[in-house]
């Protein structure tokens, strides 16, 4: 009996049953795949740190590392499991020569390196560890993505020759994100091109399980170990940053599903409503004759029941094709996942939950069943909702709409309740349209470089120990031009040092600081201000969490042997060097220099790419980058996913749209078949009665658009926020494109909402009065 | 005699079913006609084919010198608007609305600016009816006589040339019935044509001629003009005898 009812069920309301399917199939499809790509790259970035037997501690030095010195330390630690010291041979980006270019564009640390014995292995595309010939040498997998070297190409490093023989996956510096890369040469490769780059040291550990790296790292530093480099890297920052961006894309599809999941439920929600309404006294009659609740909700269940278990079958069957463009990301920058099978059964299981989430809100909605007085509904079918608003808007005493207006409004205040589902899928259409677009708009924005320390200038230029051993005269010089330019409107100089810092615990930590004048180019700061005075500081919100220091706080820094007492006085935003910086403007001490940094903004009408092009011969000891090209290649891959996300949350919001208001119209004029009868025998033509649907469609649209907008700025800023505070940007204003954002968003939901409206409501004119009148 | 609906040859078949087969009728400007016979004879079929609210398979409709089926979907909805008023055996009222805008609701929709001259016509017509005072009810909280009467008000609200109705006193009790049906004598008598289908022999006495259907088509024709002096037992009586006969 049941595959009987479904069946005509199904017949009677095609359109209606194909829109409910296809959103609970979208629902899981979605659910699956986010389900099935997260346990993947789970898998793949484990499976890489496995193969490559990734370190645990890695503390970069630039000097000689004394050797007894370190096994020393490392026998006093039972927590090591081994230990090595690894070259990076850092080469300027310009020495590196491809055929007819170099790398002098590319803002990456470039270092050579060899492949190591114990751990830390470089792998090529299969995870098989590499063995480089002499001659030959193997590119990171980033530059492949960068179109930057192929096989066969010969690279020369100031006249000494290579192959390029493959590109390495580097458990390590893999990430776009990550601003180091590293190069494998054969010892004999190494050896010939020493003298033409600075070596630093990466001193490398493997822990014992259960070992705390922070534990690790303060015994390190306390027992004074070389460490004049970056702060360390744990192995946590390591999986963290080969799953960021990946991640980020099953984050924002897991929020996609939420959305679909909510307009899917709200989709069944108001056509089993609709279809309540519509059986009634039927439902009436059954519980008259003493069917129970249970038997008549068996009904329509069996129905819902049938509909997602076909549709979850389907969108996880479909999951698994639409996962592969997804793994392909995922497969070269980190191989094949040692968890295949478990991220298929993670599918499965989703689309399981969806089909049980599907049923179990069914059941929710048919509890009202056992409200239905039997003889309630046979004489007078389905109550009508009460609202006082739509009482007192009546044609008697309201003159400022045509009739038709009048109508369509009156409708609204009238059954509230069932325009709350239209309403609800016009602010997530919105909010999906314009949320991604402000995310994009905000860090491909050249105010975005305030989140990442920098603040908003033309061209930065950096001057490393890796490309000048005299790095503060070098500094001096460039400076020196600088002034003397006339492009120039302003410029600041800004020292990176590492220093020492005494815990609260009495441990030392590694504490990165960037001096200067910080009011010339202020960055962005979540809580207080810049550093306006020598005995303030400025930290990374990163740095924050890390320190549990707040506003107000004392850092204890030991500065050429003395303690250095610094207040606490505001918290930023700062996404490079894995989010951990710091600002402060107390005078330069002898000590280990990592960077100088020169922004530079020049005066309006200079022509910016001419001018950073002459810095870069002008300056060959430094790395000139202009602002844009430089975001470009930090976030490019990011930016790049998030405009794709964008456009796609467009086509995602107009289908949504479309459907929901075409489904939506399709079935109020089912449900009002005996009105439109009424209206035509009073002489109202076809296009008044569209119109009062259209009315109804335009007054919902306006409310949501308006409402989805108001969120998407507001709400939505937590949201991006929730997505960039992985990359340590704790708080930020979004970008609002006010021509998209305010005009184009709401112009598209409209276009689509009216040609919806339009194919949803053409069954009002085929609808004869004479098979509808006799209904009452 | 000036015809307001004439009929011909009207074929109505509904799949392989023929509901009317070649019907000819025609009613004159302010006549009383009055419709009967059997359950599934075609009555409210014909009621509907004549007042174009239904397509007919074959034969024509003509509304004075139009015919209907030549006339576009928004043209007929003029005629349906400015000449034609429509009465249901269950109130045809809109949910939304309550009693007196559903019964301005026509009158609005004619583009008629006035409200107030509109409001005072409504209102006189509630009391006509004898339903004044329930203006701002809602269908729901008014009885079933009382519904039928605000769709007569709403029905006469554009002044129409001919009123259909569809079993208007079949869902009232006698009493409602009778007053109802006092209302459409009224009205006819000032000169609105009216096209009645009914089971009722009390209702159909009331009109000028009533036609009997069989099987999709007329199968006698009773005149009672009013001028003949008859008392309505005696017109009741002479309804019955004729259903009688043809075997309603």
């Amino acid at each position: 009996m049941y595959s009987k009812l479904i069946k005509n069920d199904i017949r009677k309301s095609k359109l209606i049953t194909l829109a409910v399917t296809a959103f609970i199939l979208i629902a899981a499809m979605l659910t699956a795949l986010a389900a099935t790509l997260a346990v993947n790259l789970f898998g793949a970035v484990d499976n890489m740190l496995q193969v490559s037997k990734s370190v645990d501690f890695v503390q970069m030095h630039t000097g000689d590392v004394d050797m007894e010195q370190l096994r020393s330390f490392v026998s006093s630690q039972p927590s090591v499991e081994d230990f090595q010291v690894l070259p990076f041979l850092n080469i300027d980006g310009a020495e590196i020569v491809i055929g007819d270019g170099s790398l002098s564009d590319i803002a990456q640390d470039n270092g050579f390196s060899v492949q190591s014995a114990k751990f830390d292995f470089l792998l090529d595309l299969n995870n098989e560890l590499i063995q480089p010939k002499d001659g030959e040498v193997y590119f990171p997998i980033y530059y492949m993505q960068e179109g930057a070297a192929k096989l066969g190409d010969k690279v020369v490093i100031n006249g000494v020759e290579f192959t390029m023989a493959g590109f390495l996956r580097d458990s390590m510096m893999n990430a776009a994100l990550t601003s180091s890369k590293r190069f494998l040469v054969s010892e004999a490769g190494l050896e010939k091109i020493r003298g033409y780059g600075q070596m630093e040291q990466l001193i490398e550990f493997r822990l014992k399980d259960g070992v705390a790296p922070s534990e690790f790292e303060a015994a390190y530093i306390g027992a004074g170990l070389p460490a004049n480099g970056p702060p360390a890297i744990t192995r946590m920052q390591i999986a963290l940053m080969n799953g960021i961006t990946d991640g980020i894309m099953i984050g924002v599809l897991a929020l996609i599903v939420i959305l679909v999941i909510i307009v899917a439920f709200l989709c069944i929600r108001f056509t089993l409503l609709a279809k309540i309404e519509e059986d009634y006294k039927e439902i009436g009659v059954l519980k008259a004759i003493g069917m129970r609740v249970g038997e008549i909700k068996k009904l329509y269940l069996a129905k819902y029941g049938a509909i997602g278990s076909i549709a979850c079958a389907l969108g996880f069957l479909l999951s698994m094709p639409l996962a592969e463009p997804f793994m392909q990301n995922i497969r070269l920058y980190m191989g094949e996942s040692d968890r295949q099978l478990a991220a298929l059964l993670c599918g499965l299981a989703g689309a399981a939950v969806i089909f049980g989430v599907v049923v179990l809100y069914v059941n929710g909605v048919l509890r009202r069943f056992k409200k239905i007085s039997a003889a309630q509904a046979v004489r007078f079918g389905a109550p009508q909702e009460k609202s006082k608003s739509a009482r007192s808007f009546r044609f008697s005493g309201i003159r400022l709409f045509s009739r038709n207006i009048f109508l369509g409004i009156k409708d609204i205040l009238a059954r509230k309740k069932l325009y709350v589902t239209m309403l609800t899928v016009f602010i997530i259409s919105s909010f999906i349209m314009i949320v991604p677009q402000n995310i994009y708009n905000t860090i491909s924005d050249k105010s975005f470089v305030t989140y990442m320390g920098m603040g908003m200038c033309d061209a930065n230029l950096y001057i490393k120990p890796t490309q000048s051993q005299d790095v503060i005269p070098k500094a001096n010089e460039a400076a020196g031009i600088l002034a003397n330019d006339a492009d120039v409107a302003k410029y600041a100089m800004i020292t990176t040092k590492m220093f020492d810092m005494k815990a609260d615990d009495g441990s030392t930590r590694k504490l990165r600081i960037s001096l200067g004048d910080h009011s010339a180019y202020p960055i962005a700061y979540s809580q207080g201000t810049a550093p306006t005075t020598e005995s303030q500081i400025a930290i990374s919100s990163l740095y924050a969490d890390d320190l549990a220091k707040t506003i107000g706080d004392e850092i204890v820094l030991s500065a050429g042997g003395a303690e250095k007492r610094l207040t606490v006085c505001g918290i930023c935003s700062d996404i490079t060097s894995g989010g951990r910086t710091a600002q402060a403007i107390f005078d330069i001490e002898p000590g280990d220099i990592l960077s100088v940094g020169i922004p530079v903004s020049f005066r309006a009408g200079v022509d910016a790419n001419a001018a950073i092009a002459r810095y870069k011969g002008q300056f060959p000891f430094a790395q000139v980058y202009g602002i844009e090209e430089n975001i470009d290649q930090m976030f490019g891959s990011v930016i790049d996913a998030m405009k794709l996300a964008s456009y796609a949350a467009i086509g995602i919001a107009a289908l949504l749209t479309i459907l929901v208001t075409a489904l939506f119209m399709k079935m109020l004029v089912t449900k009002d078949r005996y009105s439109i009868a009424i209206l035509k025998t009073l002489g109202f033509k076809c296009a008044d009665i569209r119109k009062q649907y259209l009315t109804r469609s335009i007054v919902v649209l306006v409310l949501g658009v308006i409402l989805g907008t108001v969120l998407a700025n507001t709400l939505g800023e937590y949201v991006g926020v929730a997505i960039l505070s992985a990359f340590g940007a704790s708080s930020f204003n979004f970008v609002v494109n006010p021509l998209f954002a305010y005009i184009v968003s709401p112009l598209l939901i409209a276009v689509c909402v009216y040609i919806a409206t339009m194919r949803g409501v053409s069954d009002i004119t085929p609808l004869k009065i004479s098979e509808h009148i006799k209904e009452a | 005699m000036n015809k307001i609906i004439t009929g011909k040859n009207v074929v109505k078949t509904y799949g392989e079913a023929n509901v009317l087969n070649g019907v000819n009728a025609e009613i004159a400007k302010g006549e009383f006609v009055a419709v009967m016979g059997p359950s599934g004879s075609g009555k409210s079929t014909l009621l509907f084919a004549l007042s174009g609210m239904d397509d007919v398979s074959d034969g024509s409709v003509m509304f004075c010198d139009t015919e209907l089926s030549s006339l576009k979907e928004h043209e007929l909805a003029d005629v349906r608007r400015a000449k034609m008023g429509f009465i249901f055996q269950q109130p045809t009222m809109l949910k939304n609305l309550n009693i007196l805008d559903n019964i301005l609701l026509p009158a609005m929709n004619a583009g008629k600016k006035d409200t107030a001259k509109l409001l005072q016509k409504a209102k006189a017509l509630m009391k006509k009816t004898g339903i004044d005072g329930l203006e701002n009810r809602d269908i729901t909280e008014v009885s079933g006589g009382q519904l039928q009467r605000a769709g007569i008000c709403r029905a006469l609200m554009n002044e129409p040339e001919i009123l259909f109705a569809d079993e208007p006193t079949g869902a009232l009790n006698s009493k409602s019935a009778e007053e109802i049906m006092d209302l459409l004598a009224n009205l006819n008598e000032e000169g609105t044509a009216i096209l009645l289908v009914t089971h009722d022999a009390k209702v159909a006495a009331r009109a000028d001629r009533i036609l009997f259907t069989k099987d999709g088509n007329f199968v006698f024709e009773l005149s009672l003009q009013r001028s003949s002096g008859m008392d309505m037992e005696a017109r009741v009586e002479k309804v019955l005898a004729q259903m009688a006969a043809v075997g309603i």
